[in-house]
């Protein structure tokens, strides 16, 4: 739990330090709107100069760099998706991406831990082949092309699916809650339909949600998967498992209760992986959905090269990632008894 | 002489019992075969392009006469994609720039992971303590992200590509040599290298290191497939701004437009990418076994 610090502090240090390669050219890019011209512009750089103080040593500006980070002031992005403060920018796109990963990861929940399970039971059996060859196809399936099988199956052959975006915009048309694509107040449209009685556009906005949530959980099953099949392999072979057994515990509470619970402790631990894997693959599927998420947004600011948002993005995955992984290592001493900060 | 002798025959018979454990396993067979049609098309167009009927073999060549992607014909075994690229000479080319690239990163970064990784246990201590914190940092970004942010700043090329995917993957091998090199540490026959007074860096490096390899090489075949979607994930949301550019991630990208129309022109560049990922981690797999003491003394 104390490592959270130095980490938080060395993710800062990454940025900055990238923010700093190209000289101070590329931190005045990231807080400079590219709008302004002539004296406008010249007063702006002047005062960022005096903000960061960029005539000091870089060491010392790191620490004035901070301070603004921390007081909100995370720059200027400017691509064609959205342009303004990188916050802003962040408070918007932000909880497209968050509703997509929690989708996503609640059917990894769902489906990997009981496939898992039964892989492991039902070892070397017809179904546990089979399991294992799906599940390795689709790790060694590049994220997008996943997206692109389920478009070709889902929205061109069946045509029961939308191809992309969040909702119908024809369906959201009008409506004094949805301006400019951004529905208020959460900004989750399935979220703000529900509030808003609308169960049209909630479905609707459902629908839209299904196939990147169903391939960003694809691509990270696999090695979920893989995971609970052999830590619940190695559990089976315990002595307390065998000592249930040997009590006339049936069969199927041995296994759902002895072994499951006591393998899924390590699932627990590399759920912080499964989150990074959930970040990593965001960026790829919500550009292959056209899905307004942090992840568009990303990559969006790639093509631009507009550092606000690269920075940004960068920045804002990091801290997501330090947080869950400091949740994790508190859930984790809470759940398993042995282990005390 | 003949203590020389013996010494040759056991190797020659541990050589061939690796063989009999890695060819004992059908679907490692299967990937190291495919595996190899990967490495010989990259070997023959890197350093023999003139034995294969390519004008130009380090580019695509557009068709812009006919530019909408055409299905499978006899012309055109895998169809073509947008703008009138053949598919299978096109497969043919960027097979090269993948493989190599691959190549290209799981190698350094694994060599400056290993290394790394040994330094810390061989200081211990606050070495180890910041080394090991430096992966964690990297390790909290993810690494599409962090390769798209070092991309940004190297320039977005084939070259800043491989240097961001370097920085990116070394602190996984950095943490899997580690883990080794401690596992190693305890076994009897440094106890006795160290008793018969060999120094610090002789036990690392004559020791510890030789016998932590085999572990490293399997998670590097593993990886080549590994980074080989990585290279073709940055390729299909933009990071490589050359046209033209014979990658298989490129090339899937080329037919997106068309998804509707001519799936072929997706799919089929994309099977390659997964053909290989496949192949590489039923050989890495394999590979395990061979270096698995239990499945040795099984056969």
């Amino acid at each position: 739990m104390l490592l959270f610090i130095p980490t938080l502090i060395g993710l800062t240090v990454i940025v900055f330090t990238l923010l700093h390669i190209g000289g101070t050219t590329k931190l005045l890019a990231m807080y400079l709107s590219p709008r302004l011209t002539g004296a406008a512009r010249a007063h702006v750089i002047a005062e960022l100069d005096a903000k960061f103080h960029l005539n000091q040593p870089v060491y010392v500006q790191y620490f004035y760099w901070l301070i603004q980070i921390l007081e909100g002031n995370w720059g200027i992005t400017n691509t064609p998706l959205y342009s303004g403060p990188v916050t802003q920018a962040i408070e918007i796109f932000f909880p497209n991406t968050l509703i997509l990963t929690i989708f996503a990861a609640i059917i990894i929940w769902l489906v990997s831990i009981p496939l898992g399970v039964h892989t492991a039971v039902n070892r070397d059996k017809p179904s546990d082949n089979t399991i294992r060859v799906a599940s390795l196809t689709f790790y060694a399936m590049p994220w997008y092309l996943i997206g692109v099988v389920l478009i070709i199956i889902f929205a061109v052959y069946f045509r029961v699916l939308p191809i992309a975006g969040t909702v119908n915009p024809s369906l959201v048309s009008g409506l004094p809650w949805y301006h400019n694509g951004i529905s208020y107040p959460t900004h989750i449209l399935l979220i703000d339909a529900l509030l808003h009685g609308d169960f049209g556009v909630a479905w609707n906005a459902f629908l839209h949600l299904i196939m990147p949530s169903v391939t960003l959980s694809l691509g990270v099953m696999a090695a979920l998967i893989r995971l609970m099949r052999g830590t619940m392999l190695e559990t089976m072979d315990q002595d307390f498992v065998n000592f249930a057994r040997a009590k006339g515990v049936p069969e199927k509470v041995v296994i759902n209760l002895h072994a499951k619970n006591n393998a899924l402790l390590p699932v627990v631990t590399n759920f912080g992986y499964l989150v990074a894997g959930l970040l990593g693959g965001v960026v790829v599927i919500e550009d292959v959905f056209s899905y307004p998420g942090i992840g568009m947004w990303l990559t969006s600011a790639m093509l631009n090269n507009d550092m606000g948002g690269i920075m940004g993005g960068t920045l804002l995955f990091g801290l997501i990632l330090v947080t869950t992984s400091l949740f994790l290592d508190i859930l984790y001493a809470k759940i398993d008894p042995r282990i005390r900060y | 002489m003949s203590a020389q002798k013996t010494a040759k025959e056991a190797r020659y018979r541990e050589l061939k019992l690796s063989m009999e454990v890695f060819f004992s396993n059908k679907s490692a067979v299967a990937g190291l075969i495919i595996f190899l049609f990967y490495f010989f098309d990259a070997i023959i167009l890197q350093f023999f392009p003139q034995v294969m009927p390519f004008k130009h073999p380090y580019s695509l060549t557009p068709n812009y006469v006919n530019p909408i992607p055409l299905p499978p014909s006899k012309k055109f075994p895998f169809g073509t994609t947008y703008p009138g690229v053949n598919l299978l000479t096109a497969i043919i080319k960027s097979i090269r720039l993948d493989f190599w690239l691959s190549l290209a990163v799981v190698v350094p970064g694994a060599f400056l992971g290993v290394i790394i990784g040994i330094v810390a246990t061989y200081f211990g201590g606050l070495v180890d303590e910041v080394l090991m914190r430096i992966t964690d940092i990297v390790f909290s970004i993810p690494y599409l992200v962090l390769a798209i942010a070092i991309g940004y700043v190297l320039g977005r090329t084939l070259n800043s590509m491989m240097i961001a995917l370097i920085l990116v993957w070394w602190p996984l091998y950095a943490r899997y040599a580690r883990s080794i090199t401690l596992e190693v540490k305890e076994i009897t026959f440094i106890e006795a290298a160290r008793a018969a007074g060999s120094s610090k860096m002789k036990i690392m490096f004559r020791h510890i290191l030789p016998n932590s390899l085999p572990p490293v090489f399997v998670q590097m075949s593993l990886d080549l497939g590994t980074i080989m979607l990585a290279i073709s994930a940055l390729a299909f949301i933009g990071f490589l701004p050359a046209a033209n550019l014979p990658e298989l991630g490129y090339l899937t990208s080329l037919g997106y437009n068309y998804v509707e129309t001519a799936p072929w022109a997706m799919i089929i560049p994309g099977m390659f990418i997964v053909l290989f990922a496949l192949a590489v981690n039923l050989m890495g797999d394999g590979f395990r076994d061979v270096i698995d003491p239990r499945r040795r003394s099984a056969l």
